[in-house]
């Protein structure tokens, strides 16, 4: 399926503009009594979820910004944020 | 008329309600541990459990490329044990697993790529394994299609030269396997999908199918492409593995002209000449991880274009068949052989990207050990997860150049 991915600044562009830049994770931990465990959970570990996650993108064929989106990874589909979209259901 | 069950290997044996080890995942690595455990353990009150048909995953869908020249002391002694063993497996399956050992020759389109092959060659001739380095004349007197000029993009500056290597029926593989273990017992169910491991007291209780719940105290991870979400899904354990798709396809038959396999790291391409004729060739992995085993356009036009650069008599050939797989990819390109460790009872093989066909045996073999007698056995000690949290990662990377378009 074919992959795009939207900008927040270029909107709705083609997949192989963008450079993939891992699973969203939260914050960069604390430098401060990080353990090598924390920063290897961090660095290295995955959920690899089969279904929709947010994750990082860099427009690098583009703006060159980094932003998250929500994806589905057994489509490739760009999909709403879950907590919006159900949301949006009630509404 | 091609009923779905003609790709199932025999009926389903009934589920027991307990089993002295479950496997999850009928590739080559599930079915090769069941193997060795019933023959080389005498264990076979075991499961394997496959979600849809065996061979469904990356077991049935590689480019069936085997080798032992990689580049780092802990992945030499397997694969070459790997390597050796498909000889003697064909004769113990009794099934005949088409070992075409026509040699691998790795091109190099730098100084820099050669100097890294000098170390690899250096390494593999440590091991005891046949490997050489080769000038760009000589890799023209191995495959005479080559473009040795200075025409192509990166032009050949050189290769390595592996002679044991070659190619394996994949298919011939998995049956062989799944047939050994049935016929000592070993129960593998298809159509039957794992959703859940039970943990009591640190230790593996129980499994849970689509079918019913199993007792079993072992519980082996082989799942593959799915062997990541399943970890976490199952037992909150996040695995260092990003999950890629990863294309192939084949081009129509053509009279013979390709005598090894070749493969370019430069040009992300490796290709060889199956024996009806076909060019089969691959290596591309999307740059963003998804679970969709699609093909597409952008890659089958790079993988024309980097084919033709240095195979330039491939110009105008049509792609036949394309399909394609997952590959669950490791931040050192090796892979995770761990057990015991955070869950007794819990063991893991994965994390083999796009490597896992060559070493499916050997592996298989000492995970039945570690598994029968809960025994960390040597060979496999380097590849334990824990190696991430101390900061060893393997430099396995080095010997491939990039795993992705973007690396
Ligand atoms: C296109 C391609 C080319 C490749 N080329 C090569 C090559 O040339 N040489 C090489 O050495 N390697 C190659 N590989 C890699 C190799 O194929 C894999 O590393 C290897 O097959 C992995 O075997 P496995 O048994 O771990 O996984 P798989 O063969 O993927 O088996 C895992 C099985 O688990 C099942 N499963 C998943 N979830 C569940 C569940 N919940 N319950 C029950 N069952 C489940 C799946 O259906 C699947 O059958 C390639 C891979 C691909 C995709
Ligand atoms: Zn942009």
């Amino acid at each position: 399926m074919a992959l795009t991915i939207t900008c927040p600044i270029c909107g709705k562009r083609n997949g192989y503009e963008f450079r993939y830049g891992g699973e969203d994770k939260g914050p960069r931990p604390d430098e401060a009594g990080l353990t090598p465990e924390d920063w290897c959970d961090y660095a290295h570990m995955n959920n690899c979820v089969a279904g929709v996650q947010k994750e990082w993108w860099c427009h690098r064929d583009g703006c060159g910004s980094w932003f998250t989106i929500c994806r589905d990874t057994t489509t490739n589909l760009e999909v709403a944020e879950p907590a919006a979209s159900a949301e949006a259901e009630a509404k | 008329m091609f009923s779905k069950k003609k790709r199932l290997l025999g009926d389903n044996p009934p589920l027991k309600s307990t089993y002295d080890a479950v496997i999850i995942g009928g590739g080559l690595h599930g079915l090769a541990t069941a193997y060795f455990l019933a023959t080389r353990h005498g264990m076979t009150n075991v499961a394997v459990i496959e979600k849809r048909f065996i061979g469904f995953g990356a077991a049935g869908r590689n480019t069936a490329i085997v080798r032992a020249n990689q580049r780092t002391q802990e992945n030499l002694p397997l694969y070459k044990e790997a390597l050796d063993l498909w000889p003697v497996l064909t004769k113990e399956l009794d099934f005949n697993l088409m070992f075409y050992n026509c040699g691998n020759l790795n091109l190099a389109h730098s100084e820099a790529a050669v100097k890294a092959m000098r170390l690899q060659v250096a390494s593999a001739q440590f091991h005891g394994i046949e490997s050489h380095l080769v000038d760009p004349q000589q890799c023209k007197e191995l495959v005479p299609a080559l473009d040795i000029t200075d025409k192509p993009r990166y032009p050949i500056y050189g290769g390595m030269y592996h002679p044991p290597g070659g190619i394996v029926r994949h298919d011939a593989v998995v049956w062989g396997l799944a047939k050994g273990a049935a016929k000592r017992g070993v129960h593998i169910h298809q159509g039957t999908a794992v959703t859940g491991i039970n943990v009591e007291n640190g230790k593996v209780a129980s499994v849970d199918t689509d079918k019913g719940k199993i007792h079993t105290s072992r519980v082996l991870n082989a799942a593959g492409g799915y062997s990541a979400a399943l970890s976490y899904d199952f037992l909150g354990i996040r695995l260092p593995i990003s999950v890629l798709t990863i294309q192939a396809m084949v081009t129509q038959p053509l009279k013979p002209l390709l005598h090894h396999v070749v493969s370019s790291g430069m040009y992300h391409c490796y290709a060889n000449q199956t024996l009806k004729g076909e060019i089969a060739t691959g290596a591309h992995m999307d740059a963003w991880p998804n679970y969709t085993t699609q093909n597409t356009a952008h890659y089958i036009k790079h993988q024309a274009e980097a084919l033709t650069e240095f195979l330039p008599c491939l110009k105008g050939i049509k792609f036949m068949r394309c399909w394609a797989g997952l590959a669950d990819m490791t931040p050192d390109m090796a892979p995770i052989m761990d057990g015991n460790d955070q869950v007794e009872g819990y063991y893991m093989d994965c994390g083999w990207g796009y490597f896992g066909f060559k070493s499916s045996t050997v592996t298989g073999k000492y995970m039945a050990e570690f598994m029968a007698t809960g025994e960390y056995p040597e060979i496999l000690k380097p590849f334990t997860l824990r190696r991430f949290k101390e900061h060893r990662l393997m430099g396995e990377t080095a010997a491939l150049v990039s795993y992705s378009a973007d690396n």
